[in-house]
């Protein structure tokens, strides 16, 4: 009898415990990004959407860490919340009247959706692996698909396999990869053989994009990466976050200087009346940035990814090595 | 050898190895099956992608069905009185495969990819045909290893225990260790690597059983 007593107290208390902590999570977050609106387990994430004021956040899992997939702002949707979303446009310079496009990773959808306002005509493929996003970017995100704009459930290394198995290959003016959070990243998605095969479907004048963060040496391998894969490579660098974009011209496409891309900007400007500043997006671009020496080519033997994402960068990147 | 020098004969036990010994080849065998299934979703990954289907279902589901597949022909093999060469060249076999594997990894995966099947039974056959030989050789270990060390009824739980346990306990090790720090490696050489280790441990469970029977029958024919 005292032993049972015992049990119930103990699952009591651990109830309670969990309870709270639970609790204490769910406020320290509330906190930052408002209150918890929506909660959702997928087969890869546990999703959450929060909501403050106008501004609705989604992240993939609870650590400050995770950080935020996606952010916009409900009463101004042409605002971009996060630097990225912006600096994603960067690929518009060097192709300035893109037919198709392919996004890998879709979050809550805000580079599709503003390429899709802006550019009308663009049609636009995402590839997204987890089958409840699209759901939720629907949801909250004011997210729409449409006759233009289609969302692939696939991993996006065996969706672009796939399109190289069509016959003719569908050749994508411009390719934004993004399917990476700064918790976890797939190595498959950044390896030199999977450049190779996204060249494969990128347009003799297209440009491909990662959106890379350089706070940590990942940036470095995927630079080098880059560099390997397609013999130049050029970065933007983020300002109030440590976002940056890759950018590798396709073998038509030219390299620019930040005078060239600042004229092209003012183009772009005038032509789309972005709600954000182009200007300031093509002013990110910096010419002197090299992977340091010591830094491996990313390749499908050998990607330690993940750890290279725990390895801080010890000199600013704007210092050339 | 100690322990079985004691008490009865070796009537088909088939084996001249310590106890240490035999518990050390399961651990060294449960280490490389871990391993092996961690870096199983590495190889694929590039083919197959990570989805949930290609880590959970065709690597871990594949694991599961080639070990069972070889407890049973371990379990059958154990009852063989040449049991020690037998097990010495499955390891080589395993070790040989393993060794090669990185060569018909992309042929496989691609033809398979190529022939229309996708993440889910793509990865799986994938699966099935690169890793399925190694685990089922590798399987066949502990039911052997059990076997070896029982030498009477009473204390056959008790070895299957310990073996189990033992071996688990590796695979745990090779689990953490591949995880955390072979990542950091070459996937072909870390597969090269331990398909040589292997290949020399079954070289010498093998030469072990060939020496230790040619001085029986040397003892025998010289009447010793």
């Amino acid at each position: 009898m005292e032993s049972r007593m015992r049990k119930v107290i103990l699952t009591l208390v651990f109830c309670v415990a969990a309870f709270c902590q639970v609790l204490f999570v769910s406020v320290a977050a509330a906190q930052e990004f408002g209150q918890l609106i929506h909660q959702k387990d997928s087969l890869y994430h546990r999703i959450f959407v929060y909501r403050l004021g106008p501004v609705v956040t989604l992240q993939f899992g609870r650590r400050a860490a995770a950080g935020m997939q996606s952010q916009i702002n409900l009463s101004n949707l042409r605002r971009h919340m996060l630097e990225y979303t912006g600096l994603a446009f960067c690929g518009l310079l060097y192709k300035p009247q893109p037919q198709k496009m392919l996004v890998l990773g879709l979050g809550g959808g805000v580079i599709p959706r503003e390429m899709r306002h802006y550019l009308p005509a663009l049609e636009i493929d995402v590839v997204e692996i987890d089958p409840e996003v699209p759901t939720i970017a629907g949801q909250f995100f004011s997210f729409r698909e449409g006759d233009k704009l289609k969302v692939h459930i696939a991993d996006g290394r065996m969706f672009i396999k796939k399109q190289l198995n069509r016959d003719p290959v569908p050749k994508y003016d411009l390719v934004i990869l993004d399917a990476f959070n700064s918790d976890y990243i797939p190595f498959h998605l950044m390896t030199k053989e999977f450049l190779e095969q996204v060249k494969g479907v990128l347009a003799e004048d297209g440009v491909v994009i990662a959106n890379v963060f350089y706070s940590n040496r990942l940036f470095d391998a995927e630079l080098k990466t880059f560099l390997a894969a397609f013999g130049r490579c050029q970065v933007f660098l983020g300002t109030y976050s440590t976002n940056a974009m890759l950018v590798a011209p396709g073998p038509a496409a030219q390299s620019l200087t930040v005078k060239e891309a600042v004229d092209r900007a003012m183009v772009l400007q005038r032509q789309h009346r972005f709600a954000f500043d182009m200007l300031t997006v093509a002013k990110r671009l910096q010419p002197n940035i090299h992977p340091y020496p010591s830094v491996k080519v990313l390749t499908d033997d050998r990607a330690p990814v993940n750890w290279l994402r725990t390895q801080k960068r010890n000199k600013s990147p704007y210092e050339v090595p | 050898m100690g322990h079985q020098s004691s008490k009865k004969p070796k009537v088909a036990n088939g084996h001249k190895l310590h106890a240490v010994e035999i518990v050390l080849i399961a651990c060294v065998c449960g280490w490389f099956v871990m391993e092996l299934e961690i870096l199983g979703v590495r190889v694929l990954a590039p083919y197959f992608g990570s989805a949930v289907y290609v880590v959970t279902g065709s690597v871990i589901g594949v694991f599961l069905l080639s070990l069972s597949a070889g407890y049973m022909l371990g379990g059958w093999l154990s009852r063989k009185a040449n049991s020690q060469r037998i097990l010495g060249i499955n390891l080589m076999v395993a070790g040989a495969w393993l060794c090669a594997m990185p060569f018909f990894v992309e042929p496989v995966c691609d033809g398979i990819f190529n022939a229309g099947l996708g993440e889910k039974w793509g990865s799986l056959l994938s699966a099935l045909i690169l890793f399925g030989t190694p685990t089922l050789l590798l399987g066949t270990v502990s039911p052997t290893a059990v076997r070896w060390l029982t030498t009477q009824a009473s204390d056959s739980g008790l070895n299957t225990g310990l073996v189990l346990a033992f071996s688990t306990v590796a695979s745990f090790v090779g689990c953490v260790v591949t995880a955390f720090y072979f990542v950091l490696l070459s996937l072909r050489h870390t597969i090269c690597t331990s398909g040589a280790a292997l290949i020399a441990l079954g070289i010498m469970i093998l030469l072990q059983a060939v020496v230790q029977s040619r001085r029986g029958k040397f003892h025998k024919a010289s009447g010793v």
